[in-house]
């Protein structure tokens, strides 16, 4: 009788070890998922390739700013941002944004491309050609075709959100 | 009979320490999922997708209940303010997060009349 009230005094107490350690386990899971912030990247840098694809074709006609005549407008990218109704001002000083759009005839040869906001985030996009690194910058590339003057032509948008200290830890 | 007795002090103890136990788990767990700073991350980056996926002229409602009850539960005034182009959420006296949107439009926003809602509206700038 003795032996058996010893025994259950030691379940006990094993009992209340195996408790701690499940607590401290579900603590370090909730504090690892709720310590990461939201990765919103993904969904931002769409809705910034939507945007833009709006601004350069809108209803499959091809933006008339961006040519002069059969040329590229060389000055669209000096109006882009007001044009696109765009703001590339973030809460940090540094540029969080980077957008291409590169234009290419029917036999995908490019015509010409233009680019605005932070070049550094190339180099971040061809990283990630066949693999996504969560701590670079998230890189979007759609196409779509679009016509001028029943010219029809190719248009690549590539749209980079940089926000790393937002979104990864 | 005494030591009957002791075995049911035992037992009723160890029962008590158990529910204890679980039950500041539990209110762990709740805490965590609506503390001021998970969900001023999640209201900051809302607002600021929503506003980046509107149209000028687009009306938002969003429901913010769990943020505006816990504004008020620590007497904070402006939950929200948004600045040019920065949604900054704050739910705590001492907190406060911030996200950025890249559309160049004109936000104004107010409670609804409904309960928990804030309606946000967007326009040209």
């Amino acid at each position: 009788m003795k032996n058996n009230r010893g025994a259950e005094k030691l379940m006990s107490v094993y009992w209340f070890v195996i408790l701690f350690l499940v607590a401290g386990g579900i603590y370090s899971m909730v504090n690892s998922f709720y310590g990461h912030p939201y990765d919103v990247r993904e969904v931002e840098s769409n809705l910034l390739s939507q945007k833009i694809a709006d601004c350069v074709s809108y209803g499959g006609i091809i933006n008339t700013e961006i040519f002069d005549g059969d040329e590229f407008n060389e000055n669209f990218t000096e109006i882009f941002l007001e044009e696109c109704a765009l703001n590339f001002q973030v809460e940090s000083l540094d540029e969080e944004y980077y957008v291409k759009i590169e234009f290419f005839d029917l036999s995908k040869k490019s015509l010409f491309a233009f680019d605005y906001g932070n070049l550094n985030f190339i180099s971040n996009c061809i990283l990630q050609e066949d693999k996504t690194y969560e701590t670079l910058a998230f890189c979007d590339k759609n196409r779509f075709y679009s016509t001028k003057n029943n010219e029809q032509y190719l248009i690549e948008v590539t749209s980079v959100i940089g926000k790393e200290e937002l979104n990864v830890k | 009979m005494g030591r009957r007795g002791e075995i049911l002090v035992e037992n009723l103890i160890f029962i008590m320490l158990n529910l204890i136990f679980l039950s500041i788990l539990t209110l762990f767990l709740l805490k965590q999922g609506s503390g001021a700073i998970v969900l001023e991350e999640s209201y900051a980056k809302q607002i600021a997708l929503l506003i980046d996926s509107a149209k000028p002229g687009a009306l938002i409602k969003l429901n913010m209940e769990k943020g505006i009850e816990l504004a008020r539960e620590n007497n904070v005034e402006q939950m929200m303010r948004i600045d040019n182009n920065l949604v900054t959420i704050k739910l705590s006296k001492n907190g406060g997060y911030s996200y950025s949107f890249f559309n160049e439009v004109d936000v104004d926003f107010y409670k609804d009349k409904a309960e928990g809602l804030y309606v946000f509206v967007v326009n040209e700038k």
